[in-house]
């Protein structure tokens, strides 16, 4: 362990009422010093056994107090002649002093005894913040830059994560909330997700980028004009700041009610990037169709019963839905409808294949952005068939912006059904393509698909997301998922990310239990985020850190139209 | 931590070999001095009660009106000084047909220096730890033991309660175990004294005493020094003239017009004014319970007996007018009439010393457990 060079800026207190223990510590600051929350400071302590240099304890500040021998306000009160004088400063300062509480991460020889009064306290350097953290004990090939812990002297580290506690096998998925309007979230996730490709073996990884907001991600493969500043920021992380290359990014863009006119897709994008237009036909998404109707409760089972007769029948090509080709022969013709009636089928009842037609209707024809199509032409492809070719090294953004949320959550849950059954599926004796062996999704706006328990019916799209969520890792396939509020995402997703990122957060929000996993401390600084800062918790690190992060190299749309 | 009070082991072990020894019941029991020590040592060292004569050289009114001189204006006072002092019984040594009690006492006194911008460090400080006899009731050979047992250890004094104890003597106690903690408060009053004349200082560089001046400063010549009373004696009484315009007050009447940021005019100690006071309300009236309370005796060496300069007296009452600002209130009673620096060199002091718990655990009568 180096020796502490530069000046103490405090020394350890533990008092009859307030005593350090092996948990957390306290120290009051040398006057005149700066120290913030998330400053992570070095504390001497008993030297290892059988050495004689000192061991350090190594604190992350999560509060600091200014306390006075003043007994109460009061006696402030009096001391300023009865309140009378509000200009003049005191004869005598007050006596006060500055203390600060640090949750103990480590120590630099395992030692956990409380660190002692009177400890000399220093602010840790770029070495000691990386052993306080547990960073020391990653790999370096396993190293995946996170930002940089900025600290009050202006000691500056980067943060890495472990690739195995974010790819798996170790742990896996990445979950990060925040209020919106900052363009933290998605830029973070995007930030990382290039930090995991620019680090790690180029084929490895294939990705796949839910767009959910104008064209926030459909110019990645544009450059973006970058300050000084910011590509200082990408140089101290060791990553570069290059936009996606185009020949490996893979738009698909809905399929729109004009297009086949104008030529011009669904999209916000204007002018589009390079595409491919992805449409939903019957015959095609006959599997899918539980999909559509996953917001609408259904405490009977009839509906899913609907479903799955119609799945089975069009899917195993049976006699009675042979003539069934498109979505209006669905609603129009046998075996659901005879001149214009709703039929029994099966043991269904007419009333409830009337209730799924009427459903039906609204969302493939009502209120369809046009990503229904009677047949899919020549012009359109399916995400099924583009999703289940993915590539290694390849990125895939697939645009669903414009789309209704029935449709959304449709496509949503192909991607993640295409996906789950690339990797669950029996392989074909003549068929030697080979899945790459990651695959992460980003998708924001969780709560759509997985919202927390109380708010929403079970579906078939949460059965999805849970799926991945909880055995997606095992078979490669990580979920970077993004949300304004933690709370209103299921917990088995959330829970089951180890690595949870979190932005700026409403100060009602912070009291939900999810947020139990931070100090009260660390809580209350979360609505005090700026753009641009975060606060990461990984299960390597034994606190969650306040990073940094650079602005994305590459043009964000955010023009709405 | 190793046990601060080992040192006195030695002395312990000596009395149990030598006398015998009752041990305090449930260990250290702390003893009190007086509460009103200062008021009583005030009226039996200072001499007359009524004053008759003023000794300033503008002597036209009985009160003054005072400007608070702040430090940005005008830094007088520099250095501030106080004293603590806490004793416990530790037991009582028979030896024949002799007793006396076994006492341990903290003694220690500080003084600080407030900068120009305001903030105050510590100068320097004495601390010492006293074990306290009453010689006359132990044997000769078995006080040189005590002795033997002490010397050479740094901050440990051997102590006499019978001798060498003003304050025990002016209040005429004859009891063993109060003049054993006036002893220990008669120490620290001498290490005041010491930290006071050690120290130099410039002519400008004012200090205040916590307290009222002994008479060991009537021969003062040192750098300029008051010293500030929080408490003093109530039997003053004042006596101006002769014939049908005299006047006659005590002390009551004299403070209860005197207002805030007021003096009164200077007076000589015993008459003689080798020592001079003079009274200044610091605090109005108005938020406090009694008319005795705000007010600060100052008490100033004047060796030459001349009457002293009544501007120099003002510019003292003003630097003091302005250290109201700020106050212990809520930590100290005497809060009203504290002064702030004077409160944290005190804070300096019992902050070194070891807490009732350590001196209760720390502090062992040596006894052998019989087989």
């Amino acid at each position: 362990m180096t020796k502490q060079t530069s000046q103490p800026i405090g020394r350890g207190s533990a008092t009859e009422r307030d005593p350090n223990t092996a948990e957390k510590f306290k120290f009051w600051i040398r006057p005149g010093q700066m120290v913030n929350p998330f400053d992570i400071v070095a504390a001497e302590h008993f030297p290892a056994e059988g050495g004689s240099e000192a061991s350090y304890t190594f604190g992350l500040v999560t509060n600091i107090q200014h306390i006075t021998d003043a007994a109460g306000h009061l006696a402030n009160f009096i001391s300023n002649d009865f309140g009378e004088e509000v200009d003049e400063a005191p004869q005598t300062p007050r006596q006060g002093a500055n203390v600060a509480e640090a949750a103990v991460l480590s120590n630099s020889a395992d030692i956990y005894m409380p660190v002692q009064n009177e400890s000399r306290v220093y602010f840790a350097d770029e070495d000691k913040i990386h052993l306080s953290l547990g960073i020391d004990g990653i790999p370096q090939e396993r190293r995946v830059p996170a930002g940089l812990i900025q600290m009050s002297n202006g000691t500056q580290a980067v943060a890495y994560l472990d690739r195995h506690f974010v790819l798996g096998p170790e742990a896996g998925h990445v979950n990060i909330s925040g209020i919106s309007g900052l363009a933290t979230k998605t830029s973070y996730a995007m930030f990382l997700i290039q930090s995991l490709l620019q680090t790690g073996p180029k084929h490895e990884i294939a990705v796949i980028l839910l767009n959910v907001k104008y064209d926030d991600l459909l110019r990645i493969h544009e450059a973006r004009e970058l300050s000084e500043e910011e590509r200082k920021q990408w140089k101290q992380l060791d990553l570069k700041p290059d936009p996606w290359p185009s020949d490996r990014v893979h738009y698909l863009l809905p399929w729109g009610k004009n297009t086949q006119v104008t030529g011009r897709p669904n999209s916000f994008a204007d002018p589009p990037p390079p595409y491919k237009a992805y449409a939903y036909a019957l015959r095609e998404t006959a599997s899918k169709l539980d999909l559509l109707f996953s917001d609408i409760p259904d405490p009977g089972g009839t509906l899913s019963s609907v479903i799955g007769e119609i799945m089975t029948g069009i899917g195993g090509n049976e006699t009675a839905w042979r003539a069934v080709q498109t979505w209006d022969d669905l609603l129009t013709k046998p075996p659901l409808v005879q001149q214009g009636i709703p039929q029994k089928f099966h043991n269904i009842h007419p009333s409830s294949v009337g209730r799924f037609l009427r459903l039906l209707r609204r969302v493939v024809k009502t209120r369809q952005s046009g990503v229904f199509v009677p047949q899919l032409s020549t012009r359109m492809t399916t995400i099924e068939r583009e999703i289940g070719n993915i590539q290694g090294g390849h990125t895939y953004v697939v645009d669903i912006a414009r789309l209704s949320p029935e449709e959304q959550t449709l496509v949503f849950g192909d991607v993640l059904r295409t996906v789950y059954g690339l990797y669950s599926g029996e392989a074909l004796p003549f068929d030697d393509y080979e899945p790459p062996s990651k695959v992460i999704i980003f998708v924001d706006e969780l709560n759509k698909y997985a919202p927390a328990r109380g708010h929403g019916e079970p579906s078939p799209i949460l059965e999805q997301v849970l799926d991945i969520a909880e055995r997606g890792r095992s078979f490669g396939m990580i979920l970077f998922s993004a949300q304004q509020f933690l709370s209103a995402v299921h917990e088995r997703v959330t829970g089951n990310s180890a690595t949870r990122v979190l932005g700026r957060t409403d100060s009602a929000e912070i009291n939900a239990g999810n947020y139990r996993f931070l100090d009260q401390d660390i809580r209350n600084h979360l609505t005090r985020l700026d753009k641009g800062e975060l606060i990461l918790s990984h299960p390597i690190y034994r606190q969650p850190v306040k990073i940094r992060f650079p602005r994305p190299p590459f043009q964000q749309g955010r023009v709405q139209k | 931590m190793p046990n601060p009070f080992q040192p006195l082991q030695s002395a312990l072990r000596t009395l149990v070999e030598n006398a015998q020894v009752l041990p305090a019941t449930g260990q250290a029991v702390v003893d009190m001095v007086t509460p009103d020590l200062e008021e009583i040592y005030d009226q039996r060292t200072t001499g007359e009660a009524t004053v008759q004569t003023v000794w300033e050289t503008d002597a036209r009114l009985l009160y003054r009106s005072i400007q608070p001189i702040p430090r940005s204006e005008e830094h007088g006072f520099r250095y501030f000084i106080d004293g603590s002092a806490r004793t416990y019984f530790i037991g009582t040594v028979l030896e024949q047909d002799r007793s006396t009690p076994v006492q341990v006492s903290q003694v220690g006194a500080a003084m600080v220096k407030r900068e120009d911008d305001g903030r105050i460090r510590v100068t320097s400080n004495r601390r010492t730890i006293l074990l306290t006899l009453e010689k006359s009731q132990v044997s000769d050979p078995l006080w040189q033991d005590l002795e033997q047992a002490l010397t050479g250890v740094p901050g440990y004094t051997l102590c006499d309660s019978a001798t060498n104890n003003r304050y025990a003597d002016a209040m005429d106690l004859q009891e063993s175990r109060p003049r054993g903690a006036h002893r220990a408060n008669w120490h620290m009053r001498e290490l005041e004294i010491e930290l006071a004349q050690s120290l130099p200082r410039a002519n400008d560089e004012w200090l205040v005493v916590d307290g009222s001046l002994g008479n060991e400063f009537e021969t003062w010549r040192g750098a300029p020094l008051v010293g500030v009373a929080k408490i003093f004696r109530r039997d003053s009484r004042f006596e101006f003239g002769t014939g049908p315009r005299a006047r006659k007050i005590n002390l009551f009447g004299l403070l209860k017009d005197l207002q805030e940021n007021q003096r009164t005019i200077v007076f000589p100690r015993n008459n003689e004014g080798r020592i001079v006071f003079w009274y200044v309300r610091i605090r109005p009236q108005k938020g406090l319970d009694y008319p005795l309370m705000g007010v600060i005796k100052v008490e100033m060496p004047n060796p030459d007996r001349e009457p002293v300069d009544s501007q120099l007296v003002d510019r003292i009452s003003g630097w003091l007018i302005a250290e109201r600002r700020v106050t212990p209130y809520g930590r100290d009673g005497r809060w009203h009439a504290h002064l702030y620096p004077i409160y944290i060199a005190e804070q300096v002091i019992r902050s070194q010393f070891y807490s009732e718990e350590v001196l209760k655990l720390g502090i062992r009568w040596p006894f052998q457990i019989s087989t």
